[in-house]
């Protein structure tokens, strides 16, 4: 059963790394006084971002659910979080590193071209997604349910299995 | 050291006595002495705690009495006797097995003088008993419930066995150990600490469902549920004043934008960003309304015109529209004026690019004004929080009814 005082943990080291991307997806455009400030605050942002899947991989692992085996109801439940986090982390690699190369030379360059501008709105797109989606997996995951065999969860696995 | 011989083969004569059931008053003395033989062991083992027996001397002379009287009184005592001399041997054979033999001395018991030295000796044992036996004794039928006549009375109503023999007494106590099951294996626990552990397991049984990790999660839901709600009204807000702001810089019929631009290029990147960390806010906030993520219910309600569902797709299309215009932020945020070399901005060009960027911004705030309208009509709607927890209700009927009183 998950612990209350570790859920809490875990959540506010959750809501950090989100909040920390979320700011540096606001701000890091304002913060070019030097090209390598944004290098290390994409750098962090990435990490970040690694860090929050292996956190919601190893609170996945920590359920009832993925120890009973029922990895594709887990898989189904949270299809959605798993796969925009994945993109999410592409987009975001992929952005930063056009960026830092257009930019490295000089950040007040104007870099824009309309790939460029594609590429940044889904990734903004993906981020506000990304948070969306995790959040809500995050405060789900508290759901002592997933933590212990209950009707609930033979129903849902039964619905899976339709 | 006299008295050693006679001590030890004080247990003796009862085996020579048995036929002899009539002759109850002459084992009385035999009995007396079997009590305080064994003890006279004890005085020299530790001669120096003569003075301290004065006390404890009543006790063992106070049980006597009673015996003699009983057995004067009552021939019902020589079938005690009897019972004595069923046992004495099995206990002689473990206790006393390495004592020498010798003749049985009957006559240090008779003697009066004899006794009294005897009697002091005799003191300390039973006082040894108590010492060590009572404590516990009283701590276990404490802890367990067990009534005290169950292991005290035994030694109150036969006083003259537990003063002669221990072990019956130390055989009758309760085990300190019990043997517990622990991961397949019985393993040796003691009592107290497993009963203290299970009145703290009870405890905390008690108390785990006051605050679990479902209610962490409720709370943290709508702590963002208020940035949120903090949020669509701060972002509504500032949308207004921006495009006032650009409204009044542009001048009367847009003529003025070059004083615009001039104005504008420092506010223009804090602005977009501000944007869109409230708009990624909102966003989120409105999507946790209708729970997005239930693809179905949200379509369901954004068909049925649900004014939550309307705000969400109101921010989202604003989100779109304010990210596509990063582009032109950027180049506000670096304008120099055309006759600058290098400059972004030729001449002509400002009215091409600034044009749809006002109406973008001036869609963007109508959108966020516009959702935050609906959004406040009904700012208790919150479709996550029911759907996510909806299936609680059933399990944690009275904690729901907490939470919903409390909210």
């Amino acid at each position: 059963m998950l612990q209350t005082s570790n859920y809490s943990l875990v959540l506010s080291l959750q809501f950090l790394l989100l909040s920390y991307d979320l700011f540096v997806n606001s701000f890091s455009e304002l913060l070019r006084m030097a090209p390598v400030i944004q290098l290390v605050l994409f750098i962090i942002q990435d990490i970040a971002t690694l860090f929050n899947i292996i956190i919601i991989f190893l609170m996945f692992f920590n359920t009832f659910v993925f120890q009973a085996g029922l990895v594709s109801l887990l898989f189904h439940k949270f299809k959605g979080t798993i796969i925009l986090t994945a993109v999410y982390l592409v987009l975001s690699i992929a952005l930063h590193i056009w960026v830092m190369k257009l930019r490295w030379k000089s950040s007040k360059l104007f870099i824009w071209t309309d790939g460029l501008q594609t590429l940044f709105v889904f990734q903004r797109l993906a981020a506000v997604l990304y948070c969306y989606f995790y959040k809500r997996t995050a405060v789900r995951l508290g759901d002592p349910r997933f933590y212990q065999d209950s009707l609930w969860l033979r129903q849902e696995f039964s619905q899976v299995r339709r | 050291m006299r008295s050693d011989p006679g001590l030890r083969a004080a247990p003796r004569p009862p085996r020579a006595l048995p036929p002899v059931p009539s002759a109850v008053q002459d084992d009385i003395p035999l009995s007396r002495p079997k009590k305080k033989k064994p003890r006279t062991k004890s005085t020299q083992a530790s001669a120096s705690s003569e003075g301290l027996t004065q006390t404890a001397v009543h006790r063992p002379s106070e049980n006597s009495e009673p015996l003699t009287k009983e057995a004067t009184e009552h021939p019902e005592a020589s079938v005690q006797r009897r019972q004595k001399k069923t046992r004495l041997p099995l206990e002689l054979e473990t206790s006393l097995t390495h004592t020498k033999t010798s003749s049985p001395s009957l006559l240090p018991n008779e003697n009066g003088i004899n006794t009294e030295p005897d009697e002091e000796a005799v003191i300390q044992k039973p006082r040894r008993k108590t010492k060590k036996t009572r404590p516990a004794e009283l701590q276990y039928a404490n802890e367990l419930g067990i009534e005290d006549d169950d292991i005290i009375t035994d030694e109150q109503a036969n006083p003259e066995q537990h003063s002669m023999f221990t072990a019956p007494t130390g055989t009758s106590q309760p085990v300190s150990k019990v043997f517990v099951e622990k991961s397949r294996r019985f393993q040796a626990a003691n009592r107290s600490q497993l009963i203290k552990t299970t009145e703290n397991i009870d405890v905390s049984m008690d108390m785990k469902p006051s605050w679990t990790t479902r209610h962490v999660a409720l709370s943290v839901h709508r702590a963002f549920r208020m940035i949120g709600l903090f949020s669509h009204g701060l972002l509504a807000g500032c949308a207004v004043w921006n495009i006032v702001v650009i409204y009044v810089l542009a001048g009367d019929q847009l003529s003025n934008f070059s004083n615009l631009l001039q104005q504008y290029k420092t506010l223009a990147y804090p602005f977009q960003s501000l944007l869109y960390l409230l708009l990624a806010l909102s966003t989120i906030s409105a999507f946790d309304r209708i729970d997005f993520a239930k693809t179905s219910v949200a379509m369901q309600n954004f068909f049925a015109l649900d004014p939550t569902a309307l705000a969400s797709f109101l921010h989202f299309t604003a989100l779109i529209l304010s990210l596509s215009q990063q582009m032109t932020s950027d180049r506000i945020c670096l304008y120099t004026p055309p006759s600058v070399n290098g400059s972004l901005w030729a001449a002509g060009v400002e009215k091409q690019i600034l044009q749809p960027w006002i109406v973008v911004n001036l869609v963007v705030t109508l959108l966020v004004a516009l959702s935050w309208l609906f959004l406040s009509y009904r700012p208790g709607m919150d479709l996550s929080e029911e759907l996510m927890f909806s299936s609680d209700v059933a399990e944690y009927p009275e904690q729901d009814k907490g939470i919903k009183v409390c909210s």
